[in-house]
């Protein structure tokens, strides 16, 4: 496979996420479609460290993956206590802040 | 190799871990001494960038480096993280998570001085998340208050998705340089033009702006700004408004100033409308708003506009103006956040289940109930405005000088109507500032004149002080200024 097959598959997994982010109404939805659209990211830095021929693309999508477990863990952290104190997670019930 | 450069970094990083382990071993009556505690760590860190702040070298294999521009912005961020430690001393008193808080403020400092020191993208990205990491929590520390949660998530997803499209960026860069490291970057764009090649730098480059712009709140991607500031616990916004938006401004100074220079014209067109809409927005939006919070948070975004403007130019004095700008801006908007902390407080000891604390009614008669804090706002409105003797006075004026000299070399006039926008623009921002000393000043008080606690005064005063004090003598100011846009500009 050549290298443009890898980034167009990442592309299209990025704008699945995008697309995700902007019509999902349920906070877990968009935590998973944001996963997608680091991991995107991740498979570009791989793809490209091995076209290139040379690790550091790895290395950095090795400390993508981690940063990215510590901020899913973060947003159910959120979720969990916003559904304690309002009963839901759906993003079009949550409005009190409006100009 | 000596890592004595970064000290700073690494006592806030072993306090911040200690102050988690003080917090499991104490009683919750005791932790009232951790916000002590951490202002000392701060102090000490303070003192240290303060005296070295000529240093200069690099790091775990160039991965860190210490120059003139990572030490004006520690500076910021350091003080910054100061008065918003002193002002929580008191606004989480008999707290009982206060070990956390701490901890996360300290943390979240770190990423800030990563971010100002990161000579490699990868370095950059860790402390962009660690910053961001640490503030998403903070935002939502008032775990049961709803309007703080609310915050909280805004928050959390639109930093997520901006750390998605500049890590996206970041990795298109790595793939078209084949290098993480910034100046390896920059020497291979400056031997093969951005376009040049392929059409991917052009999709980078929009990935990083937009990645960037999240966090400076420039105004496409600025959405989050006024509703987590509204929300998120005062003492809080201020660290988010003075500090972690700083952060954007400085990966964007390291990054993204030398690939402008590489391209110059096409790209200085499309930043400049993109300043000149966020000022323009963010003035507009914030007459109309009855939450000092959020007008606060909306002048920010026009505030985020000025410091843009040095993309514009870069020349090195409109980076200068852009690196005193965002320092003035640091300490005024801290500052002035603390300030309705105090107006909280004091609102809700007049009434313990007080709902909307930052509402402008609540200001009626500040001058009477409580001196101290709203002569201070007073100093901060002033300054935020732009009027001399102050910090927000220099730094405009080193800003639009500087874009006027270009202008009248380059004998271009849109460059010169951008300057004049940008001077109607405070002109305009006085309006909705003068609306809340009216209601300081004029209208009568409703209430007993409080006694303001001792942190709270403390800490305006010593924003008070930073603000005035860069105004009336700036010249070491600006030249910490002049030596830093040296380094962003590599000459």
């Amino acid at each position: 496979m050549s290298l443009y097959t890898y980034l167009l598959i990442s592309a299209i997994i990025f704008v699945i996420g995008a697309y995700g982010i902007i019509t999902q109404r349920s906070g877990i939805k968009i935590l998973m479609c944001i996963e997608l659209m680091l991991n995107s990211a991740n498979l570009n830095l791989v793809a490209f460290s091995s076209f290139n021929g040379n690790a550091t693309g790895q290395v950095f999508a090795i400390f993508s993956i981690a940063i990215a477990a510590a901020e899913a863990a973060i947003g159910f952290a959120i979720l969990v206590a916003l559904f304690r104190v309002r009963d839901t997670i759906n993003l079009d019930n949550i409005n009190i802040l409006r100009w | 190799m000596s890592y004595s450069l970064l000290a700073p970094e690494i006592i806030l990083t072993i306090l911040g871990l200690v102050i988690i382990l003080i917090g499991l071993l104490t009683k919750d009556e005791s932790k009232n001494m951790i916000g002590y505690l951490s202002a000392a760590g701060l102090i000490a860190s303070l003192v240290y960038v303060l005296g070295n702040i000529n240093g200069m070298g690099t790091f775990f294999y160039n991965a860190l480096v210490i120059d003139p521009l990572s030490q004006i912005f520690k500076l910021i961020f350091l003080v910054v993280s100061l008065l918003v430690v002193i002002a929580s001393i008191s606004y989480f008193k008999d707290n009982r998570n206060q070990d956390e808080y701490y901890a996360l403020i300290l943390l979240s400092t770190v990423g800030m001085m990563v971010v100002a020191s990161a000579n490699d993208l990868v370095t950059l990205f860790v402390g962009f998340e660690l910053a961001s990491m640490s503030t998403y929590v903070l935002a939502g520390f008032e775990k049961r208050n709803p309007a703080s949660l609310e915050a909280a998530l805004k928050y959390f997803i639109i930093g997520s998705l901006s750390s998605a499209l500049m890590l996206f960026g970041m990795s298109l860069v790595y793939g078209i340089t084949g290098s993480t490291n910034i100046p390896a970057i920059i020497a291979y764009f400056k031997t093969n033009p951005l376009f040049a090649t392929s059409s991917l730098d052009i999709i980078a480059m929009i990935f990083l702006i937009a990645g960037f712009g999240f966090k400076m709140a420039l105004v496409p991607f600025h959405m989050w700004a006024p509703d987590t500031y509204e929300g998120s616990p005062t003492v809080v916004s201020s660290l988010l408004a003075a500090g972690s938006k700083k952060m954007g401004f400085v990966a964007a100074f390291r990054v993204l100033v030398l690939a402008l220079v590489a391209i110059r014209m096409d790209v200085q067109m499309a930043f400049a409308i993109l300043a000149v809409i966020t000022m323009t927005y963010g003035n507009i939006v914030a007459i109309s708003q009855r939450s000092i919070k959020r007008m606060l948070a909306y002048s920010s975004i026009a505030q985020a506009g000025y410091i843009a403007l040095a993309f514009v130019v870069t020349t090195q004095m409109s980076i200068a103006g852009g690196v005193l700008l965002a320092l003035g801006h640091a300490l005024m908007k801290s500052g002035a956040f603390i300030a309705v902390a105090v107006v909280g407080y004091m609102v809700l000891s007049d009434n313990r289940n007080a709902k909307n604390t930052d509402d402008l009614d609540n200001f009626a008669g500040l001058g009477k109930r409580a001196p101290i804090t709203a002569f201070s706002l007073f100093v901060f409105f002033l300054a935020l405005a732009g009027i001399p003797p102050s910090a927000g006075f220099i730094g405009k004026f080193v800003l639009f000088y500087s874009i006027t000299i270009e202008a009248v070399a380059q004998a271009s006039n849109w460059l010169l109507f951008i300057v004049i926008i940008a001077i109607l623009n405070s002109a305009l921002s006085i309006y909705y500032y003068a609306r809340v000393i009216r209601y300081m000043y004029v209208l009568p008080p409703v209430g007993e004149k409080i006694k303001e606690p001792a942190p709270y005064v403390i800490a305006i005063l010593l924003a008070v002080i930073g603000t005035i004090g860069v105004g009336i003598y700036p010249e070491p100011f600006i030249r910490m200024a002049m030596n830093a846009a040296s380094v962003v500009l590599g000459v």
